[in-house]
């Protein structure tokens, strides 16, 4: 009887699990066909290129995101990594094009650094990571004010803006094919091998869910939860580069980030606690965002009001995320 | 919190020595010593003394109420926010008028009361990560604020400015006040019901739940007096301050530092043991090392970097000497 | 025909989950004052029918009375109102704050609307001496031992004048002597008219202290019964439907081989002088009382708290593992007593679960099912021993407590260690799956492996082991062979020439 039992209880598991994943896509599909009622170019190739070329910061930083939540933390220092990867950016180039490529690298070793240090300081110092990032936020936002002076350059060579604006023409089938999707596709590949293809993932999975068996296993936890968060950096360097491509350098490019990953993250099926996720999952949340806030900008929302928008979503998708995992135990 | 503590750990488990007398010890050595060695000696005498305590007001009330939310297992990462709004929204609505100060403050604590409930109810009763709803909170609170206001708004009248300003002698009104809420929360927390429960809440809200503890009650209640200590910090800036604006809050960084003091002084931050002295005793630190910064110099910016490293630095001394698993 | 209604009476209780049937018309019933013992194996519904009693949860079908009169709780606080206390398994006080406060949790008495301390402090002491405990009311419960937040959880059930007191597996964190004062007060407590709900697996327990014995199977009552007419063996036959007699597997009929680990003069913190050898194809059982370094000794032989001084040698070579990874490199392995901390990843696979070790020592960028990881070697592993699951993609949180066990011994068995430690191999698990344990234990030192065995539960170190080692106040107090008897034991134990009374087998 013990086994119907168990069978009967896991196919609830399953489909709730499914559910769970799927949910993150239909409802990003059923937000993104209103936003296609609203403004019909978004249905048509070029616009959903478009649509994923201002998505994919988000994304590759919910990616990023999703390891250490996995691994039980957060990381809240990524929006202030992209700051001042903007900010860096524009203060190494001095809007000279041939130095784009060793600024690129500078901002990938400053981004390994920062990571290295959050990861340092949860896994040796073993701070809280929330307390912990928290104060990486300070001090890399306090960088970049110092960095910049407090009034940044306001210019990025091309070539380094190439990243975020860069879009081929006459591509078969889909017109135009942005770069920035591109470099989405292979941060979200790397990410899906990294966390399901390789042991790595596995061990963040045993990290976040019990750590304490995790070391008596063998497993070394200190470095996971390092690796974590340099990957949770690395991304927000990335997302920073093509954010630079979006826009001017300004003191608030990064600001709210790290939370709308993690919402993004908890809206495609992340677990807070640790032990559950996929990359599927945190992008799907990502563009579910994304989309959110087109329709919200087309129905005319004023942008300080994103901010509480923000907010609301954050909290919805959490509470809604707790509510389904209660029903599905 | 991600790492659950054993329930009742192994009587292996060594306490660290108390936090507050070591705070208190070491606040001291290092003004003394800044002052000294920089050559700001009128720093120790009275009036240097007095600022020091003034400088503690500000983090000291909000501190107060992270005290108890942190102690019932929460936090709270909205009062920032919180205080931006009571600071701009007190202002504005006095106006620069002495016959709306009562009205003014009422409403604004009012307000922080709301938030406090919108807080806790979503805590408990929509069973949201204590960071991540109040963080919510605060961006919502944060967009609807900037969204109304971009920079001071009204201002406050003289007779509010007095709240700042006046003196008992040589004691300032403000500081007297805050070791007078300090004294009312420390018997709240020792002598009352609502102050066990807290601790049973938040060492153990399943076993609080079970002996018939109203725990959601309980959250709000915590987060209520978290939020009124933010109004009322927000109500002291802006008469301080002499006008309210919108980032009064975000720039003290209150919501970071409340809570690293909280750690520091001693409170547990899974919940369930801790006292406000501790956290005053933090607060100290906290102004001391504000203090030696101007005493050496330390320019606006770089001082944000080393805020930020302070607080990263006196958690993980906290939490290494007591060596959590937690993420 | 009973005269005076009963105590408690649970009748036709029948209680469903989604896709559980987890009681089917269980009837029981108490007079006052009776201990009345509840058994069965993990599954069987003990522990949703007592929280049903305890108003945690509310039934189907069926009633309960108290004292005749029929009771319906809606939330555990009016179970508590009504004088039904529920000591469950998990320790519920809290750990900063002193035993007068976790007593009265919830009660707190006041005085013009502040605390009542004095009250507090005064009550506490006379509860606690009524329970034959001189534990001071201010004490932090953290300062206290296992024993002691027992005691303490049960004055915090008399401090609502419980009438009715459920306990649940009261003496799996306790040693016998700890064990053997619990059952005194459990008897002090029924004489004074406390109904006592007793559950356990140890059927030594059971014979000491129960009036009546009512066996669960699979959500129903199988047996109801006095004392008299439920010996051990019958019960067993009863919960589990095979005889006692099978129970231990047959010691090793061959003689050990070389030794495979020998530590000499090992100390730390909580050890000293700890010198023994472990020889391949041996289980070698380790008793002692709470406190002894039994489980300290555990710890340091892989690493966790590892030895401070004195020597290590494993399978020939010195070796002293200062992290638990060295200890695993070096051919050890260890089943953590307390599995829900230590040791199961709830929420991952079964399979995840069985390849944890692999993974942590495999290549970080190797594929997680390549080699001895993949489902097909992991599953072969499961199956050979008798992991029951629905599918080994379940979390392993839904397995029952014996299968969660094997599927840790599949984990540890993966890299093949030459020595194993098994730390309390068999708390919380039932009757048939310990017996299983005890095969594949067998099994092993059969095959070559050496085997320390390290538990509270005398009869089974008894039973299993080929040789005894007892340990005493963090020192190897002395040896016997397997088998030897319980009174000898303890008293090497003990160290004193009497023996607690309260120990029948």
């Amino acid at each position: 009887m013990t086994v119907a039992i168990e069978r009967s209880r896991e196919r609830a598991r399953a489909v709730a699990l499914v559910r769970r994943v799927n949910f993150a896509v239909i409802v990003f599909l059923a937000l993104y066909i209103a936003v296609g009622l609203l403004q019909p170019n978004y249905l048509e190739p070029a616009g959903a290129m478009n649509f994923l070329r201002r998505a994919a910061p988000l994304a590759i930083l919910a990616s990023g995101q999703l390891f250490v939540l996995i691994s039980g933390g957060f990381d809240l220092s990524v929006g202030s990594l992209v700051t001042l990867t903007v900010i860096g950016g524009s203060m190494l180039t001095a809007n000279d094009p041939s130095k784009t490529w060793e600024t690129i690298a500078v901002l990938y070793a400053i981004g390994l650094f920062v990571g290295l240090i959050n990861g340092a300081v949860v896994a040796y110092l073993k701070t809280p990571s929330i307390i912990a990032t928290l104060g990486t936020l300070l001090s890399v936002n306090g960088a970049a004010m110092m960095w910049s002076g407090g009034s940044p350059r306001g210019y990025l060579p091309d070539n380094f803006r190439m990243f975020g604006r860069l879009v081929f023409h006459d591509v078969p089938v889909i017109g135009i094919f942005p770069l920035a999707v591109a470099v989405l596709v292979v941060v979200c590949l790397l990410a899906h091998w990294a966390l399901h293809g390789a042991v790595f993932g596995r061990r963040v999975f045993a990290v976040g869910d019990n750590p304490r068996a995790a070391e008596l296993a063998g497993v070394r936890v200190e470095f996971v939860r390092v690796g974590v968060f340099v990957i949770s950096a690395l991304s927000a360097v990335t997302a920073g580069v093509l954010l630079g491509g979006f826009g001017g350098v300004s003191v608030d490019v990064g600001r709210g980030l790290e939370l709308q990953a993690i919402a993004a993250c908890v809206v495609g099926g992340v677990q807070l606690l640790g032990g559950r996720g996929a990359v599927v999952g945190a992008v799907a949340g990502a563009l579910t965002l994304t989309t959110l806030f087109t329709l919200l900008t087309l129905l005319g929302l004023p942008q300080p009001l994103k901010d509480t928008a923000q907010g609301i979503i954050l909290i919805a998708a959490v509470a809604i995320g707790a509510w389904r995992r209660r029903r599905a135990v | 919190m991600s790492d659950q503590q054993a329930l009742v750990p192994p009587p292996a488990w060594r306490r660290p020595p108390a936090a507050p007398p070591l705070l208190l010890a070491g606040s001291i050595a290092l003004y003394v010593g800044v002052a000294l060695w920089t050559g700001e000696t009128r720093m120790l005498e009275t009036d240097g003394v007095i600022g020091l305590l003034q400088r503690m007001v500000g983090l000291g009330i909000v501190a107060l109420g992270q005290t108890f939310a942190i102690i019932a297992g929460s936090i709270d990462l909205s009062v920032a926010n919180l205080i931006s709004v009571a600071a701009v929204l007190a202002s504005f609505i006095m106006q620069g008028r002495a016959d709306m100060m009562l009205v003014a403050v009422l409403i604004v604590l009012a307000i922080s009361a709301l938030v406090g409930v919108v807080n806790g109810a979503i805590i408990s009763r929509l069973k949201v990560n204590p960071f991540i709803a109040t963080l919510g909170v605060g961006l919502i609170l944060q967009g609807l604020l900037s969204a109304s206001f971009t920079d001071f708004a009204g201002s406050v009248p003289k007779e509010f400015q007095l709240v700042a300003y006046s003196t008992f002698g040589v004691v300032p009104y403000s500081v007297a006040a805050l070791f007078a809420l300090a004294g009312v929360a420390s018997f709240v927390l020792w002598a009352t019901r609502f102050g066990a429960h807290l601790y049973a809440v938040g060492g153990n809200a399943e076993g609080a739940r079970l002996a018939g503890i109203r725990t959601d009650l309980v959250t709000i209640g915590a987060h209520v007096v978290c939020s009124l200590s933010a109004g009322l910090t927000g109500l002291y800036l802006a008469s301080r301050l002499r006008s309210g604006a919108p980032w009064v809050g975000r720039d003290g960084v209150y919501d970071l530092e409340s809570i690293a003091v909280v750690v520091i002084g001693g409170t547990l931050l899974a919940g369930g043991r801790g006292g406000v002295w501790g956290t005053l005793a933090g607060v100290l630190l906290f102004a001391t090392l504000d203090a030696a910064f101007n005493m050496l110099g330390v320019s606006a910016y770089p001082k944000l970097v080393l805020r930020g490293a302070i607080v990263i630095l006196a958690v993980a001394i906290y939490t290494f000497r007591t060596r959590g698993l937690t993420a | 025909m009973e005269q005076a209604a009963l105590a408690l009476e649970m009748l036709d209780i029948t209680k469903t989950f989604p896709g559980v049937q987890a009681l089917d018309a269980v009837s029981f019933g108490c007079a006052r004052g009776e201990v009345h013992a509840l058994c069965g194996e993990n599954g069987a519904g003990k522990s949703t029918l007592i929280k049903i009693l305890g108003g945690v949860y509310r039934p189907d079908g069926g009633t309960i009375r108290l004292d005749g009169r029929e009771v319906a709780f809606s939330h555990p606080i009016a179970a508590r109102r009504a004088g039904v206390s529920i000591i469950y398994q998990e320790l519920s006080l809290l750990p900063h704050r002193s035993v007068a406060e976790n007593v009265f949790l919830g009660l707190e008495p006041t005085r013009f609307g502040v605390l009542d301390r004095r009250a507090m402090r005064d009550n506490a002491s006379r509860l606690l001496r009524r329970l034959g405990s001189s534990i001071a009311p201010d004490t932090l419960a953290s300062d206290l031992s296992i024993a002691h937040q027992q005691i303490v959880e049960i004055a915090k059930a008399l401090a609502i004048e419980a009438r009715i007191l459920v306990m649940d597996e009261p003496t799996a964190a306790l040693d016998r002597v700890e064990a053997a004062r619990l059952l005194d007060l459990v008897r002090r407590l029924s004489a004074e008219g406390v109904t006592i709900v007793y559950i356990s697996h140890r059927m030594s327990e059971i014979q000491a202290i129960a009036d009546r014995v009512t066996v669960l199977k699979d959500g129903r009552t199988v047996m109801t019964a006095p004392l008299a007419e439920a010996p051990t063996d019958r019960l067993v036959r009863a919960m589990v439907g095979r005889d006692l007699a099978d129970f231990y597997p047959p010691h090793a009929s061959e003689p050990p081989g070389p030794a495979a680990l020998a530590v000499r003069d090992g100390a730390n913190r909580q050890l000293r002088g700890v010198s023994f050898e472990l020889r391949a194809g041996e289980i070698v059982g380790v008793a002692g009382l709470e406190g002894s370094g039994k489980d300290a000794l555990a710890r340091a032989l892989i690493g966790d708290e590892p030895f401070e001084s004195g020597t290590m040698e494993i399978g020939g070579g010195t070796a002293k593992p200062g992290h638990p990874r060295a200890a695993i490199e070096a051919g050890l392995g260890r089943l953590s007593d307390d599995r829900k901390r230590e040791g199961l990843l709830m929420q991952q696979s079964v399979r995840d679960n069985a390849t944890l070790i692999e993974r942590a020592f495999a290549p970080a960028f190797r594929s997680p099912i390549a080699g001895s990881m993949s489902p097909q070697s992991t599953d072969q592993r499961l199956i050979k021993l008798d992991v029951r699951a629905a599918s080994f993609d379940q979390e392993a949180q839904f397995l029952s407590g014996g299968n969660q066990q094997k599927a840790l011994i599949a984990r540890w068995l993966a890299r093949d260690p030459e020595i194993l430690i098994f730390c309390e191999p068999t708390r919380g698990v039932d009757v048939a799956a310990k017996a299983a344990i005890y095969r594949i234990m067998r099994d092993l030192a059969k095959r070559g492996r050496a085997i320390l065995m390290i538990s509270s539960d005398l009869p089974e170190i008894i039973g299993v082991s080929d040789r005894i080692l007892i340990m005493r106040e963090g020192t190897l107090a002395g040896e016997l062979p397997g088998g030897a008897a319980e009174e000898d034991v303890m008293a090497i134990a003990v160290a004193h020439d009497r023996v607690p009374d309260a120990m029948a087998s």
